[in-house]
């Protein structure tokens, strides 16, 4: 499992971000004591860390030069201030990444999910499972028992959400709002005929927990 | 200076001097004194006063001449003191010194306020850098916690946000080039990012979005920028009650410029106020019939946009939609390529 530390002293950003993180799977650890965070940080063996800029001992960007110098873990920035100067500085201290408070928690999961990516090249992240339906997020494909299937880019977003969410309601906002995250400027019409078309190929796959409708909610995968 | 002015201002010592030449002449014809040495006696009296006159009158006129000209080629006319020569006479020395110290109580003046505007942004800026923290943490509490209400307390606080990003986008509106830097911007990278950002009005209204021929690069600052984009769409979506409501967003690349287009079949714009829809606090009749306009984000996108160096020209008609276009200028960074 992912190891995430943050750094952040402000007390309702890390508890609500761990359990944020914790919600989608990440081991997390939220430093409390700021006096030592580099060491603290590093016997902690994370694999990557949140690290906000405006810290009570020494600010963020000293940590970040101070872990850089004995790790490569990545480090993505998170801070309010909002100016090129900040981003200029993080990355030349050796931050992977920079995000500006208040972020889009999508965004900072897509981002966390890239840099994990990279670093360890094709991982397991790169395929979801739900029962014994396999999705394959870097080629777009379903493989169910022996069958495979080729997804198009709008039904591998929705089928890689409602998996992710399995077992919740997905509602077709929340459906709309990740695909829109993801470059996906689809409508309402748009969104039916997709998932339409999903089920069809679960279908022909021969899965039979296929996608439910909860009238006026939205969709599930039970 | 004309030389009229100059003579009449004269014109009292003359007289005196003319009056009392001539009671002199009379007082000479009772002793009949000769005619000749009468009119000499003229010449040695009147031709160093004419004399003095003339050369004070060349000396004036060339230091009036001088300090206007100095003046009309001077960006800043206080800063003339700086710059002019010192008169040498005594008048002009005197006037000279009086005009050195008001400008300095001037400037100390004019400092004050300049400081308390810095002060002013600073806070402003502070303030705006404090508040995104107990935003942020209160997205993660909603984030946490999905529901209905919670939802709807994100759309608010999406507003809350937008508000706050518009008042420091006020305060820096000033002197945009302390915090710019330009690189090359991808268009539809930018157009991307912002119609995120409004998603949930797109999605909420049921506006159907078309950026596909959005292509090309531009050399900006990518947050200004972001920030005119984002006025715009916002205004394409939140005017627009249409069932078939629809955004399209293209470019088109010219020999020397690139235009960003952003077009809408929302409710347009009435005749009368499309040519002050730029004028800060302008509302308008769209204003007045849906409410919530500050009659700033246009104000804001011309201020940014003249600063940025770039057009922006809008183009509407009541009932049909809005036009609006970015006009980007092709530098010489980008000729070179």
């Amino acid at each position: 499992m992912t190891k995430i530390i943050i750094i952040e002293d402000t007390e309702t950003i890390r508890e609500e971000l761990k359990t944020f993180l914790i919600r989608y799977g990440y081991e997390v650890v939220a430093l409390t004591n700021f006096e030592d965070i580099s060491n603290d940080t590093l016997k902690e063996n994370p694999d990557l860390i949140l690290l906000d800029i405006n810290l009570p001992v020494m600010d963020g960007y000293y940590i970040c030069r101070e872990i850089r110098r004995k790790s490569d873990v990545p480090i993505i920035v998170v801070t309010s201030r909002d100016n090129e100067m900040d981003e200029l500085m993080s990355m030349n201290l050796g931050a992977d990444d920079f995000i500006t408070k208040p972020f889009n928690t999508q965004i900072l999961l897509a981002r966390i999910e890239s840099i994990m990516r990279r670093i360890h090249g094709a991982n397991n992240r790169d395929t979801i499972a739900y029962h014994d339906l396999k999705l394959n997020l870097a080629n777009g494909s379903v493989t169910y028992k022996e069958n495979t299937a080729e997804l198009t880019k709008n039904e591998l977003k929705i089928l890689s959400c409602l998996i992710k969410n399995q077992g919740k309601i997905v509602s077709r906002d929340d459906l709309m709002d990740f695909m829109w995250n993801a470059d996906i400027f689809v409508d309402d019409n748009n969104l039916s005929v997709n998932v339409t078309r999903l089920r069809k190929k679960l279908d022909s796959v021969g899965m039979k927990e296929n996608i439910e409708t909860r009238r006026g909610l939205g969709y599930i995968l039970p | 200076m004309k030389l009229k002015d100059y003579l009449i201002e004269r014109l009292p010592f003359l007289l005196l001097n003319l009056v009392i030449f001539i009671i002199i002449v009379g007082m000479m014809e009772l002793i009949n004194i000769n005619r000749y040495f009468i009119l000499l006696i003229f010449f040695i009296w009147f031709v160093p006063i004419l004399t003095y006159i003339s050369i004070e009158f060349i000396k004036r006129k060339t230091l009036f001449t001088e300090v206007n000209n100095i003046l009309d080629h001077l960006d800043k006319k206080f800063l003339l003191p700086e710059i002019m020569k010192k008169p040498e006479d005594i008048e002009g020395k005197f006037l000279y010194d009086v005009l050195r110290r008001t400008n300095k109580d001037m400037h100390e003046h004019v400092k004050n306020y300049r400081d308390r505007e810095n002060e002013y942004r600073e806070y402003i800026e502070t303030w705006v850098h404090e508040i995104k923290t107990p935003i942020a943490s209160t997205r993660l509490i909603i984030e946490n916690n999905p529901n209905n209400i919670t939802r709807n307390i994100n759309d608010e606080i999406k507003k809350i946000e937008e508000y706050i990003e518009q008042v420091l986008y006020y305060s820096r509106s000033n002197n945009v080039s302390k915090d710019y830097i330009i690189k090359e911007v991808s268009l539809s990278a930018l157009v991307k990012t912002v119609i995120k950002r409004n998603s949930r009005d797109f999605i909420s209204k049921g506006i159907k979005i078309d950026m596909e021929s959005v292509k090309g690069t531009v050399y900006s600052d990518a947050k200004w920028l972001e920030f005119i984009v984002n006025q715009l769409i916002g205004n394409a979506t939140k005017y627009n009650q249409k069932s078939d409501g629809r955004v399209t967003i293209y470019t088109i690349s010219n020999e020397n410029n690139t235009i960003l287009t952003i077009e809408d079949n929302g409710i347009g714009i009435i005749d009368k106020d499309i040519n002050r829809v730029f004028e800060k606090g302008f509302t308008g009749d769209n204003g007045r019939k849906y409410g919530k306009s500050t009659g700033l984000g246009l104000y804001l996108c011309k201020k940014l946009a003249e600063q940025l160096g770039l057009g922006i020209t809008l183009t509407s008609e009541a009932g049909e939609g809005t036009k609006v276009s970015i006009i980007f200028p092709l530098g010489k960074v980008n000729l070179i390529k």
